[in-house]
């Protein structure tokens, strides 16, 4: 008997560590159409925003008559989307990454450019003129600070623009080291963050990007001499000299270095504010916000955050969608921006930075108010989206190395300009 | 009834292995022939043509730096690992058929790990290796101990080593207690009387009469360990420097993530053939072992 109850329990353990296992990748919502409405379905690919999401596709449809699916995959959007249309069933409506609109939306999207949306917005995505990318949200990448946490220290009000040079910045974190904080600074050691958000901006901010680009492509470029590499590599090395995790920066977990600055641990780390995500799971403090990377430099992109139209819906055009699904879900992209519902879906729902100016976005996030501010007075140096897809990942290397004192300045640089000679230019 | 006839041995066989042929066919040998055309195309995945390309993408897979460094790795990971395995297997095996008070307790503890998926035990021990082994190096004052293994190349790789053993150690140990107890009672009190040592009738007698069990755990964990994949994906997920990327990663970033669905399909099938010749190879020389016992 009493081995009976011991198999039972063992048997019970065995099967709750198998569930624990079995949280499935795919996540579907159905929400069932109602009388004789069409039905669409769509892709998210934010996690975060997956909630929301589903109630919203629940409700939407229960007003408009309209049947709403919404699916999420935690596969690359590349990787979700190869499947889906290779499969022969593809969503009426996908939310990918810019460069995905590029190498999906030219061959599988319709084009948008008569909706009246186009002309409330910046950051639609055309190509050979036509509209195939519907932008969902703005982005930008900065400096997230805790105001709270450097005000108790200096006693005096922050104002981050009096710490856009380096120079003013280095003394700030030396006043917040003579005032107790030991290590100011946090960065994200991941290769995306280091390689497609930090080393990016240095060539988002250089002079003429597409110029420099090609100089890479061809192996011309001289990256070690380039000034803007030079100048935020300085910042950069400035935050590596102030990371609390500077013993052993490879293994500084994301998790703990979002919830050191949110709980005022830290002051500065590079990031965007889709980081608000993790953040707002937190004990935060007032006083967060985002300021562009302190750089020495008389350009003016210090004063500017690097962001713009993150993603995008693209509506499919191939035969596996019937034209009232097309138009169902321009009605529904409609709905989004000049429905008050869809507005309040938009920026409190999702907490997204709206890319259209007809939206009140006065309820976002700290984090996402600095990017609207920065967005509204045109501080904002574009996105460059046409990296090779393996750049994230080998510059992204490169500059872990350089985090974990690996090479030195030279030699990174020297990678960075090997792999560009290497890689296949993007068309775009 | 002619049961020597063509037509009979055909129903016979339909009967009892059709479902299962059809089954293997349709999932199995189709999409791996039809994965070896796309290696001879440069399909991106998505488009509607899928261009023939020849043998490029097996050129551009050769002349892939990155991927012959990620399969020497493996080769290194895969030979640490297995020997591990099947040595910690093997005495824990040992362990648990002496007989002991509660060995199916144990037994059942230390298959569990083999239950838990792949992915959440790299983020098991990633948060073992990177906190609490930090926090305990930290407290004694250990230099070692107080750095995260994970943050260095060859600190990684073993970190890996150390998860693949304690996950497989479980599984290979079943089939080797399977070995134990299939070697007959006669066979070892009859070595006693001829006065062989404890020891003495394990490697003379039982290991011998449990050859097969050597090439089943093997095998299994050799392949395993050159597929690694999902512990690779969480534990370590390449970092640092992508040092840590082994052959399965290396390819499915290749084709997925890079975009490259042609060199990374191509790179896909060198690394099958690599594990069939290993696989192959082993298992005949092992079987000739059995043989010979």
């Amino acid at each position: 008997m009493k081995k009976k109850i011991v198999a039972l329990a063992l048997a019970a353990a065995m099967a709750a560590s198998m569930t624990a296992c079995g949280g499935s990748s795919d996540g579907g919502s159905s929400a069932a159409p109602s009388g004789d409405g069409v039905s669409i379905t769509i892709f998210n690919s934010k996690v975060e925003v997956q909630d929301a999401f589903e109630e919203m596709a629940e409700e939407y449809s229960e007003k408009t008559g309209v049947g709403v699916e919404v699916y999420y995959s935690s596969d690359t959007v590349a990787a979700h989307m190869a499947t889906k249309y290779s499969s022969g069933d593809p969503y009426t409506l996908s939310m990918v990454d810019p460069k995905d609109i590029y190498s999906l939306a030219v061959e599988h999207g319709i084009d948008m450019s008569g909706e009246k949306w186009t002309e409330n917005t910046d950051y639609e995505i055309e190509v050979d003129g036509k509209v195939l990318g519907f932008p969902m949200c703005v982005e930008a990448r900065g400096l997230m600070y805790n105001g709270s946490a450097i005000e108790a220290i200096t006693g005096k009000e922050f104002n981050p623009d009096d710490y856009s040079t380096l120079d003013a910045f280095k003394g700030l974190l030396d006043e917040l080291k003579a005032g107790g904080m030991e290590a100011p600074c946090g960065i994200m050691k991941e290769d995306w963050s280091l390689g497609a958000h930090f080393f990016q901006e240095i060539y988002e901010e250089q002079p003429d990007v597409e110029a420099f680009i090609t100089s890479l492509y061809e192996g011309k470029a001289d990256l070690a001499n380039n000034e803007k590499f030079n100048s935020i590599i300085d910042t950069f090395d400035v935050l590596k000299e102030n990371n609390y995790a500077k013993s052993s920066p490879i293994a500084a977990e994301r998790e703990v270095s979002e919830q050191k600055l949110a709980e005022g641990e830290i002051a500065f780390m590079f990031g965007g504010n889709w980081d608000w995500s993790m953040i707002k799971d937190f004990n935060y403090t007032d006083g967060l916000g985002m300021m562009p990377l302190p750089q020495n430099t008389t350009d003016g992109t210090d004063k500017k955050l690097v962001g713009g139209g993150s993603k995008y819906f693209f509506i499919d055009n191939s035969e596996n969608t019937s034209d009232e699904q097309r138009q169902a879900a321009k009605d529904f992209l409609n709905w989004l921006i000049y429905d008050a519902e869809g507005n309040a879906f938009l920026t409190e729902k999702c907490a997204f930075v709206p890319a259209y100016d007809n939206i009140d976005a006065s309820a976002l996030d700290p984090l996402s108010i600095s990017v609207k501010n920065y967005a509204d007075q045109g501080a904002m140096v574009p996105n460059y989206n046409y990296d090779p897809d393996d750049h994230f990942s080998i510059v992204g290397a490169s500059m872990q190395k350089y985090l974990a004192d690996q090479i030195d300045r030279a030699g990174f640089a020297g990678e960075v300009e090997k792999y560009w000679a290497s890689a296949t230019p993007v068309e775009h | 009834m002619n049961t020597n006839s063509n037509s009979y041995k055909f129903k016979q066989y339909t009967m009892f292995a059709g479902v299962a042929t059809v089954l293997f066919g349709l999932v199995v040998i189709v999409p791996f022939i039809y994965g070896l055309y796309l290696t001879f195309t440069s399909w991106d995945g998505v488009s509607k043509t899928k261009p023939f390309v020849g043998f490029s993408n097996y050129a551009t897979a050769f002349s892939d730096v990155d991927y012959w460094h990620a399969l020497g790795r493996t080769f290194i990971y895969a030979a640490i690992a297995v020997i591990l395995v099947n040595i910690v297997a093997f005495v824990l095996a040992f362990l648990v058929t002496r007989g002991l008070k509660g060995q199916n307790f144990f037994r059942a503890g230390f298959f569990v790990p083999n239950l838990i998926g792949g992915i959440v035990l790299g983020y098991v021990w990633k948060f073992v290796f990177n906190r609490a082994f930090v926090a305990l190096g930290t407290a004694i004052g250990s230099g070692t101990l107080s750095v995260s293994w994970l943050s260095t190349p060859t600190g990684a790789m073993i970190c890996m080593i150390i998860v693949s053993v304690w996950q497989y150690a479980g599984y290979m140990m079943l089939i080797y207690v399977a070995g134990f107890m299939s070697v007959s009672e006669d066979v070892i009190e009859a070595a006693f009387i001829d006065g062989c040592t404890n020891l003495q009738s394990v490697i003379h007698v039982s290991i011998p009469l449990m050859a097969s069990s050597f090439v089943q755990c093997l095998f299994l964990s050799i392949t395993r360990c050159f597929m690694v994949y999902d512990v690779n994906l969480s534990l370590t997920n390449g970092e640092p420097f992508n040092s840590s990327v082994m052959a399965a990663m290396h390819v499915y970033n290749q084709a997925f993530t890079y975009k490259n669905f042609g060199p990374g399909q191509a790179e896909a099938f060198i690394l099958f053939i690599v594990c069939a010749v290993i696989g192959i190879a082993q298992v005949y020389v092992g079987k000739k072992a059995e043989v010979g016992a």
